[in-house]
């Protein structure tokens, strides 16, 4: 990368320094003041022309110099461009799947721009989709006919994004730009009330998490105004809001709210007492933000951040793997035996596994609806496929421990 | 965590797989801009030398009157002028392109910078090529509008090539207007490139004319179409080649004909297949991949990420909607999940599951912390009980039990 970027530095100078379009002006110049002299006196004309023809040349010869600088410049950025990309050519999968799927690819991005609150651009995605199926169906008619009405209908195709779906994007988009931008939590802690229920299934607690941020903000708020200075804060508006809403927390999460209070008696000087950390969090926005745009997404049925992206990240680290595999097979000439699955493990961070993988401990294989992993009464699990193959139908030993067990014992689990 | 399973190193070198075409586009460009500079001086050059020479010879031999010496000076400097102007408005697109490629260098240095995939800026600069590839594909699948809104509102439009693809759906769309005019100009301005490639652009377009004008029927047009071809095609090609033949047949055929080839030539498909190959001839010339590069990167990240669990009929005791801890897997999420149905799953060679895992009455398994955790959060859950997050059961803590997973 070094290279190239030398390479382009030096060509950029040298496309500043060329003197090519300096020595076209001479040229100009010269014939210019030639046709002066000659028009002056007719007779000074062919010493004046026979004068003109070295310089000229010479001329010529300069811009084509340039000119070969130049290309030497370009070439040698090529070899560095070569260099960079040697054995690195673009893998080329010669049956291309996602191609044959163009609509689920631009549902895809529509709803990712949705999501990323690229609300204007998703609607002049959608309309361009519209239009170019309108197109499609009946090319006799120019495209600008597309009615209110066949648009409307088209967006209900399964293709994009639905209005609800749109609309409740947008819901959330607003929410979150009120919770960073402008520190307003109340469409948010709203919009939690709204969902009460449905949060509480998930053994989620964003609506104290929210409220109890509230209180903080609520806390802090008329000091962070009045520029910094440490009077107390404004507690009073904090412990209004606590009597008005905190009722509805009491059984469950009666020791956060006790240390909510517990705090204000420390008022003036919260910064040395325990509870600090609660009032002093950096990062509490952030995380309150992250939280409740999982939990928003989450009951959409969708994962919190952009599939897209997430797919298109994992892609890209997955590729080098992919293409060493691609070249090691056409070296080797072997095929790609297990059509379902890949053939090499691709390293992946983290933060990108989502599920728990289950891999036969005996066979090696992972584990599928199929051949689902089984666990024997001592809680070892292995696949189904493997303890048929161990049990022959007779009581048998457990792989891992001297525990026997018959197969009928063994109980499905879900991972 | 077994150490193979996961890694966050981060290689540039060889991360810049999907980076090649962002270089290599507007390399190609600097190129073609060249070869056209040195195309003008050169042909200025034989213009002006000979002319010079000639008039200094004819008013030595005082062949030429004065006015005529004059007149031919004038044309000289009149044509020096107009290279400058070329030279100069050249020039500005060399520098044009040169700091686009400038400044995608410099988005891709910032890579190498990077420590790790873990890191925040990985995250920054990923989003930003995700932005580029979506552009990419919007651009190859002729949504230009949305492609042009979104370089705009993401500030890349030094990093994606807008001019590029509006030109080459120009052509295209001409094309499926039925008009062989702009495609034909563009083959005459890489004239020189084309002749490396191994397609026969101009070939096709020049016999789509002539098939036009044999459609018609019409004796006089006929007449021209075999000037047409005599002109255009036989130029090109061997003259006894099949093409040549067959057009030549096509003459005694009309267009409602069942006798291929002469069937194929007069179907309206051809102008498809003319666009096709005018794509593919373009991607080419330029090293553009002929696949968008979202569907590599989406491909490859697809199968990455996709487990058997993504398909699977019975719903996942990790990441679904209704765990917290965890968020819904990219793949089982509304947008992909249709998309990878079709993919093969990623091998792994460990099973990966929550730390401390423990099995409930149902089968299904959990980590111990985290079940504890969702229990005591939800309100209606009794002290003592956990409750599944998936099913919604509720079971007595010590119904769980251990279960060993290796």
């Amino acid at each position: 990368m070094d290279l190239v970027q030398k390479e382009h530095d030096r060509l950029l100078k040298k496309l500043r320094t060329s003197q090519g379009i300096n020595n076209v002006q001479a040229t100009i110049d010269m014939l210019q003041s030639a046709r002066d002299t000659i028009a002056a006196d007719p007779n000074q004309a062919a010493i004046a022309l026979t004068r003109l023809q070295n310089p000229v040349k010479a001329s010529f010869n300069a811009i084509n110099d340039s000119l070969k600088e130049t290309h030497g410049g370009l070439n040698k950025y090529t070899k560095s461009l070569d260099k960079l990309f040697k054995d690195r050519p673009l893998p080329s999968t010669e049956h291309d799947v996602l191609s044959e799927q163009e609509h689920l690819i631009n549902r895809a991005i529509a709803m990712h721009l949705l999501r990323e609150g690229q609300f204007s651009v998703a609607a002049t995605f959608l309309s361009e989709i519209a239009e170019k199926k309108d197109l499609m169906h009946n090319p006799a008619s120019p495209s600008s006919s597309a009615s209110p009405e066949s648009s409307s209908s088209l967006l209900n195709l399964d293709e994009v994004p639905s209005p609800e779906i749109r609309k409740e994007f947008a819901s959330m988009y607003y929410i979150l730009s009120q919770l960073k931008e402008r520190k307003n939590l109340l469409p948010a802690i709203e919009w939690s009330r709204e969902n009460r229920e449905a949060l509480e299934a998930r053994g989620s607690n964003l609506e104290f998490e929210l409220c109890r941020l509230q209180f903080v903000w609520l806390y802090h708020g008329e000091s962070d105004m009045s520029g910094g200075n440490h009077v107390p804060g404004n507690w009073r508006a904090a412990m209004a809001y606590a009597k008005r809403e905190f009722h509805t927390f009491l059984p469950r999460y009666i020791r956060e709210v006790q240390q909510l209070m517990g705090a204000m008696a420390f008022c003036p000087n919260l910064h040395g007492s325990p509870y600090s950390a609660i009032f002093n969090n950096t990062s509490a926005w952030d995380d309150v933000a992250q939280f409740f745009t999982r939990e928003f997404c989450s009951l959409l049925g969708l994962s919190a951040d952009s599939p897209l992206y997430i797919a298109a990240t994992a892609g890209a680290i997955a590729l080098p793997t992919l293409l060493k595999l691609q070249t090691i097979m056409k070296a080797k000439r072997t095929e790609w035996t297990s059509e379902n699955e890949l053939p090499v493990e691709i390293p992946l961070p983290p933060s990108y596994l989502f599920h728990s993988i289950f891999v036969c401990p005996v066979s090696k294989e992972q584990a599928t609806d199929e051949n689902p992993p089984m666990m024997m009464p001592c809680g070892h699990v292995i696949a189904e496929e493997s303890l048929k193959r161990l049990s022959k139908g007779s009581r048998f030993k457990c792989p891992y421990c001297p525990n026997e067990s018959h197969m009928k014992d063994a109980r499905k689990v879900f991972l | 965590m077994a150490a193979e399973l996961t890694s966050i190193k981060l290689n540039p070198e060889s991360h810049l797989i999907l980076d090649q075409p962002l270089l290599r586009l507007p390399h190609e460009l600097a190129r073609r801009n060249f070869k056209t500079v040195q195309r003008v001086v050169e042909r200025e050059k034989e213009y002006v030398l000979p002319a010079l020479r000639d008039a200094a010879n004819a008013s030595l031999s005082n062949t030429q009157t004065p006015d005529q010496t004059l007149a031919a000076l004038d044309a000289m400097i009149s044509r020096m002028q107009g290279l400058k102007r070329k030279m100069q408005s050249l020039q500005e697109e060399e520098k044009k392109i040169q700091m686009q490629s400038r400044k995608r260098i410099q988005h891709l240095e910032a890579l190498y910078k990077i420590p790790s995939l873990a890191d925040v800026k990985y995250d920054q600069w990923s989003r930003v090529r995700l932005d580029r590839l979506l552009v990419d594909h919007l651009l190859r699948s002729g949504y230009s509008e949305s492609a042009k809104q979104l370089a705009q509102e993401r500030d890349i439009e030094d990093l994606v090539d807008l001019d590029v693809f509006t030109q080459c759906q120009q052509v295209v769309e001409s094309l499926h207007r039925g008009e062989t005019k702009e495609a034909l100009q563009w083959c005459g301005e890489n004239k020189a490139a084309l002749k490396k490639s191994q397609h026969n652009l101009e070939f096709e377009l020049r016999l789509q004319q002539y098939i036009e004008m044999v459609r018609t029927q019409d004796p006089s047009k006929k007449i021209d179409a075999i000037n047409h071809a005599r002109k255009y095609l036989v130029s090109n090609q061997e003259p006894d080649s099949k093409e040549i033949q067959r057009a030549a047949g096509m003459l005694v055929f009309a267009q409602d004909t069942r006798a291929e080839p002469y069937k194929t030539f007069f179907s309206h498909e051809r102008w498809k297949f003319l666009s096709d190959l005018f794509i593919q001839t373009h991607h080419e010339l330029l090293s553009l991949p002929s696949q968008p590069l979202l569907h590599i990167a989406l491909s490859a990240g697809l199968s990455a990420l996709k487990t058997p669990l993504c398909h699977s009929a019975y719903t996942s005791s990790s990441s679904n909607s209704q765990s917290t801890t965890t968020s819904v897997c990219p793949i089982c999420s509304t947008e992909l999940n249709e998309l990878a149905r079709r993919m093969p799953y990623a091998h792994h060679s460990k099973s990966y599951v929550e730390g401390d895992p423990i099995v409930l009455p149902n089968g299904r398994v959990y980590g111990k912390a985290r079940l504890l955790d969702i229990s005591k959060n939800n309100g209606s859950v009794e002290s003592g009980k956990v409750k599944d997050p998936t099913t919604g059961d509720v079971f007595d803590e010590s119904e769980m039990k251990k279960v060993y997973i290796m």
